[in-house]
């Protein structure tokens, strides 16, 4: 199974988030949380995490682990261990809650500490007053055009979907081995130590079978994202990536062809002693966002810094409609079928009773 | 190799310390790894090239039946006890007697698309053993309606297993093979240590 001819498929499943609108509420974390990862064995997964950046991230430290490929060779990657994912964290709810002793006893963690966990360095960010900054970066399987983890698997238990190009893993044919976790470069997949075999996010294609958004999705109150196939010249996430090139794959240097696009985030420019905007000079070093997106992230911030410009001074831009996002359901058609008026079949691949 | 006829129970052969074992000839077998260069996956091949893969050298085996029957006793050292995931940085300990499925199965592949092998597999997380099915590395299929018995203990930097199957699995002049997987040397699918020349095994 080479990366070239998984790269083949028909269409390609993609998404933007918008990173300057990103206000890490975590619904999307929390909506695939409910949705995919709650039965034995997924306790410390998330398929969907928020962490803020700049930040060691999660699992701790992901982007020193390897993997991806380097001039088209795979590179070693390592698995997290456990105490780098964290998260899966009993709390003294019935004592806190229901026992009376809410005076005396606070919410804590029981058994062994945790020394990390989904979103451990919330709000830490970078810099010193008054120029500190920080900002929030989703993140899932990026569903990547040359997948690390379908080639990494000795067993062939992975695969590329033809229609969408969503990577799915057969678990019958899974035998947890765990090449796919070393493979992946951004430590996207998750090892089941109750099932013994790996998972990571769908992409919630039981939706999309229906017409409906990926839970994460659907559920940003910030309008932050944008769902869609990456050749559908005219919806926005084409737009974004292609025509405008103003959302960019996050490390394009590990070489998978991610399908998961950031608009860069532009904070306020610095402050000076005085207490003056320095114009040109940006709050989030241009050197890190480029260590994060690539070379591309200077032209992608040009472009957004014109527009932006263009709209200030009372003129349209379509790039700042876009972004601004006026219709919700825009963001995702034609997967903008409401969820709740489809009546759903539980058994999986089976169409809903109607 | 000799199993020798022990008219026991079967838990009691499954049990590696029963002081019947000792009468059954122990034969040690040297092991070596399979070679990174023929694993299955480019990611495999790249990552592991140079690598030392069968971190486990020589094996103790026995081998004795009763009227069901037919048991090997395993026994090698092993520093580091890997009885599951730990962390999640190694895999557990593994063993599997080996078998030709049809003609001449090559060991060093585990089979090929044409000359499968049969294993009993044990694996140091799980209290029963499994029937599985190899047509090269990595591509076992479990036959999920056939267990085989198990047991093990790791003590004093050594493990001892004991694998029990059916002894129609295995007649007189069946040939036989074996393969150890060291979980902290991150050895699983094709990345084990092999017993390279199938041995004859006489049942009497």
């Amino acid at each position: 199974m080479s990366a070239k001819k998984d790269s083949a498929t028909q269409k390609q499943a993609a998404m933007v988030f918008d990173l300057n609108k990103c206000m890490g509420c975590q619904t999307c974390s929390v909506a695939c949380k409910t949705l995919w990862t709650r039965a034995e064995g997924q306790e410390y997964q998330w398929w969907c995490t928020v962490n803020t950046l700049p930040g060691r991230g999660h699992p701790r430290d992901w982007e020193s682990m390897g993997g991806g490929f380097s001039d088209g060779i795979p590179q070693a990657g390592r698995r997290p261990a456990q105490r780098e994912w964290g998260g899966g964290m009993d709390f003294n709810y019935d004592e806190v809650f229901y026992s009376g002793k809410a005076q005396k006893e606070h919410l804590k963690v029981l058994g062994e500490q945790p020394e990390w966990g989904p979103n451990w360095d919330e709000d830490q960010g970078a810099g010193e007053y008054p120029n500190s900054y920080y900002f929030y970066l989703p993140r899932l399987c990026n569903h990547c055009t040359k997948p690390a983890c379908i080639e990494a698997c000795p067993r062939g238990a992975m695969y590329k979907r033809e229609e969408d190009g969503i990577v799915l893993r057969d678990e019958s044919n899974c035998r947890g081995y765990q090449f796919c976790l070393e493979a992946c470069p951004y430590k996207k997949i998750y090892f089941n130590f109750a099932r013994e075999v790996s998972e990571h996010c769908i992409l919630c294609y039981p939706r999309l079978e229906q017409n409906v958004a990926p839970s994460c999705v659907r559920g940003c109150p910030g309008r932050a994202v944008w769902f869609g196939f990456l050749d559908d010249e005219t919806g926005p996430v084409h737009k974004l990536v292609k025509k405008w090139e103003v959302a960019l794959p996050l490390h394009p240097e590990y070489e998978t062809e991610p399908n998961v696009f950031y608009i860069p985030p532009i904070l306020p420019a610095r402050l000076t002693e005085a207490n003056d905007f320095e114009e040109g000079q940006p709050r989030v070093p241009t050197e890190y966002l480029e260590s994060l997106f690539g070379p591309r992230v200077r032209p992608a911030l040009e472009t957004l810094s014109r527009e932006m410009a263009s709209t200030r001074a009372g003129g349209k831009s379509e790039l700042m409609d876009t972004l601004i996002a006026y219709w919700w359901k825009d963001m995702f058609k034609p997967f903008d079928q409401d969820p709740g008026e489809i009546e759903w079949s539980r058994t999986a691949g089976e169409q809903p009773s109607q | 190799m000799k199993a020798i006829k022990l008219q026991l129970a079967n838990k009691t052969l499954l049990k590696h310390s029963a002081p019947q074992w000792e009468r059954a000839p122990k034969g040690h077998i040297s092991l070596r790894g399979t070679d990174p260069e023929a694993q299955p996956s480019p990611y495999i091949r790249a990552t592991w090239t140079g690598k030392r893969v069968g971190a486990v050298r020589t094996i103790a085996v026995q081998a004795a039946y009763n009227r069901q029957n037919l048991f090997f006793r395993l026994e090698w050292p092993d520093k580091t006890h890997n009885p599951d995931f730990g962390d999640g940085l190694v895999f557990p300990d593994a063993a599997a007697i080996l078998f030709p499925g049809e003609g001449d199965p090559p060991l060093a592949r585990m089979g090929s698309p044409a000359e499968g092998i049969e294993a009993w597999y044990w694996r140091a997380n799980r209290e029963d053993g499994e029937r599985l099915t190899f047509h090269g590395f990595a591509t076992e299929k479990p036959q999920t309606d056939q267990l085989v018995a198990t047991s093990a203990d790791w003590e004093d930097g050594r493990w001892r297993v004991v694998i029990g199957g059916p002894i129609e699995a295995a007649k007189d002049g069946k040939r036989v093979a074996f393969a150890v997987w060291e979980g902290s040397n991150q050895e699983r699918a094709g990345l084990h240590a092999f017993s390279p020349e199938w041995q004859e095994l006489s049942i009497g």
